[in-house]
């Protein structure tokens, strides 16, 4: 059910994407930064995918971005991953494409301090007012 | 010049403490900003010092009106990560459950929007018809709301047969019940003031902003993970999924009434077909893998994700309802529109109580002088004037 959109991707980027399936309705996707909007464009605007939603996690290897697209007309789910760089996790929006990025991304800036460049309203979401402006809730550093 | 109204972050309409602030011209909305976080809780943090087991019980404390949606999609995310399915007899109790929780939580939002728009009887009809779902839930589950009932590989306990009668004869009137409502609300001239071409959201931008569940349905997006990836019994039940085009409140109020009698068909039908067997495929241990579970809550789909280490907690757990997606859909839907109908349209995408009422009409000794029927009856008779008269 996912290879469709497998060989759309593999097709469109070719080596640049680095793709694991899981199971047929489980497809996990991992792109270098430079990578990281085309692919999600492609994913949205050729694939029609959904974003779900993004689940960010600070790891050993830096700040992960996992985006998750449902694939409502295939009944699968396509997740693309990229990771950051620490201590400054930086890289470009998605919401300026796709506005339903806005919200998701505005919460990984606040709990994992990833800078969204270009979001059209980069304010924190869920944690408190008076938290200071550098401490972010889920990151791991020492 | 525009002024700035603030509703919130208590008020007495809003369900949760949110804070919504409207730049008005007069009477007219010509932007709102939502701004959230009052009731942030830590889950995501909190499910990281949980095994997998508990971790489905933890979730269902995200809300207590769509309880079984995060502990089912949690489910189905370790068991997406341990490559386990479920047993049959699982996955049909595990469906019947769910769309008893769709039921009571589509009522309870009929009932709450009677309130907000200042329509008593809708508000007391729709909590009293719920009552006997709640029942329900507890016959099954052992509890009104916060089940405990879904575990990584089936669910926590067996049904015994005799159970499942005086469900069924609930149901029947629940339908009936649901039907004269409908009735009613599309009938009444009132109600389609309030909400007809009333904040409407296009198709165009359901899509863009991602829009979930009856919202989306509501604006002709049609989509519902119970149709498209199919899980627990949907795929052998016969239903069908309910969308609108006009995307106004009223439409999306049309797909959840409808919806209702298609999550009864779903039940019955479950019921009726309720395998044999065991409950419960145990899982053990889960590898170092990743897991998706996503369903198809009341409001939306509620998604979860998992990584795990090879121990028995999860390395991460994300979790995501649906309300925090379709909230901004808020914003294109109020613009234009007058305040007072700014709360109204928040409401549309469903707002989340947990609490009951009861309706009887009494003398002061106490002696019922009116029963549900004579009130019906009255209120078609004021239907019918209202219909002459405005």
């Amino acid at each position: 059910m996912s290879k469709q959109v497998i060989e759309s991707l593999r097709t469109k980027f070719g080596d640049r994407v680095d793709i694991l399936e899981r199971n047929e309705r489980r497809v996990y996707v991992t792109v270098a930064n430079e990578d990281w909007i085309p692919v999600l464009r492609h994913m949205y605007e050729v694939e029609h995918g959904r974003l779900c939603t993004a689940t960010g996690s600070d790891r050993s290897t830096g700040v992960e971005l996992l985006f998750h697209f449902g694939m409502d007309q295939h009944g699968t789910v396509v997740n693309i991953r990229t990771t950051l760089k620490k201590p400054f996790p930086k890289i470009e929006s998605f919401t300026q494409h796709y506005q339903a990025a806005d919200f998701i991304e505005r919460e990984i800036f606040d709990f994992l301090g990833v800078e969204f460049t270009g979001h059209p309203d980069p304010r924190k979401i869920l944690s408190s007012h008076d938290r200071p402006a550098d401490f972010h809730a889920m990151r791991r550093d020492e | 010049m525009s002024t700035t109204i603030p509703i919130g972050p208590f008020h007495p309409v809003l369900e949760e403490p949110e804070y919504i602030t409207l730049q008005v011209d007069g009477e007219t909305v010509l932007d709102a900003d939502m701004d959230l976080g009052r009731i942030h809780r830590g889950m995501e943090l909190l499910a990281q010092e949980k095994t997998f087991d508990q971790d489905c019980f933890l979730v269902e404390r995200i809300c207590g009106i769509c309880s079984a949606s995060h502990s089912w999609a949690t489910a189905l995310a370790y068991e997406d990560a341990a490559g386990v399915e479920p047993t049959p007899r699982a996955r049909y109790l595990r469906t019947i459950v769910h769309e008893l929780e769709r039921l009571h939580s589509h009522m309870l939002w009929v009932g709450l929007a009677g309130h907000i728009i200042g329509y008593w009887t809708v508000y007391m009809w729709g909590w009293k018809y719920r009552e006997p779902i709640l029942d329900a839930l507890e016959a099954i589950t052992g509890n009104r709301n916060n089940y405990a009932w879904y575990v990584p590989g089936g669910v926590r306990r067996d049904v015994p047969d005799e159970v499942w009668p005086p469900i069924l004869k609930a149901l029947d009137e629940f339908n009936d019940n649901t039907n004269l409502l409908i009735g009613a609300v599309l009938d009444d001239p009132v109600i389609l003031g309030r909400l007809k071409g009333v904040g409407i959201l296009t198709k165009e931008d359901a899509i863009h902003y991602g829009a979930l569940g009856p919202v989306a349905r509501g604006s002709g997006y049609d989509i519902d993970l119970r149709r498209d990836e199919p899980y627990g019994a949907y795929a052998e039940c016969d239903w069908n999924v309910i969308v609108q085009e006009d995307g106004d409140l009223l439409a999306v109020s049309v797909v959840r009434l409808l919806e209702m009698l298609e999550s009864v068909k779903i039940v019955k039908q479950c019921i009726k077909n309720l395998p044999g067997g065991e409950i419960r495929n145990e899982i053990r241990e889960i590898p170092r893998s990743e897991g998706v579970g996503h369903v198809e809550a009341p409001r939306g789909e509620s998604f979860h994700y998992v990584r795990t280490n090879g121990t028995n907690m999860p390395e991460r757990h994300k979790m995501r309802a649906p309300t925090f997606v379709n909230i901004p859909t808020y914003r294109p839907r109020v613009k234009g529109e007058t305040i007072s109908d700014a709360t109204v349209i928040f409401a549309i995408i469903d707002p989340c109580y947990s609490c009951t009422e009861r309706m009887a009409a009494i003398d002061p000794t106490g002696r019922r002088i009116a029963n549900a029927q004579d009130l019906i009856k009255l209120s078609h008779q004021k239907t019918e004037w209202l219909k002459k008269n405005l």
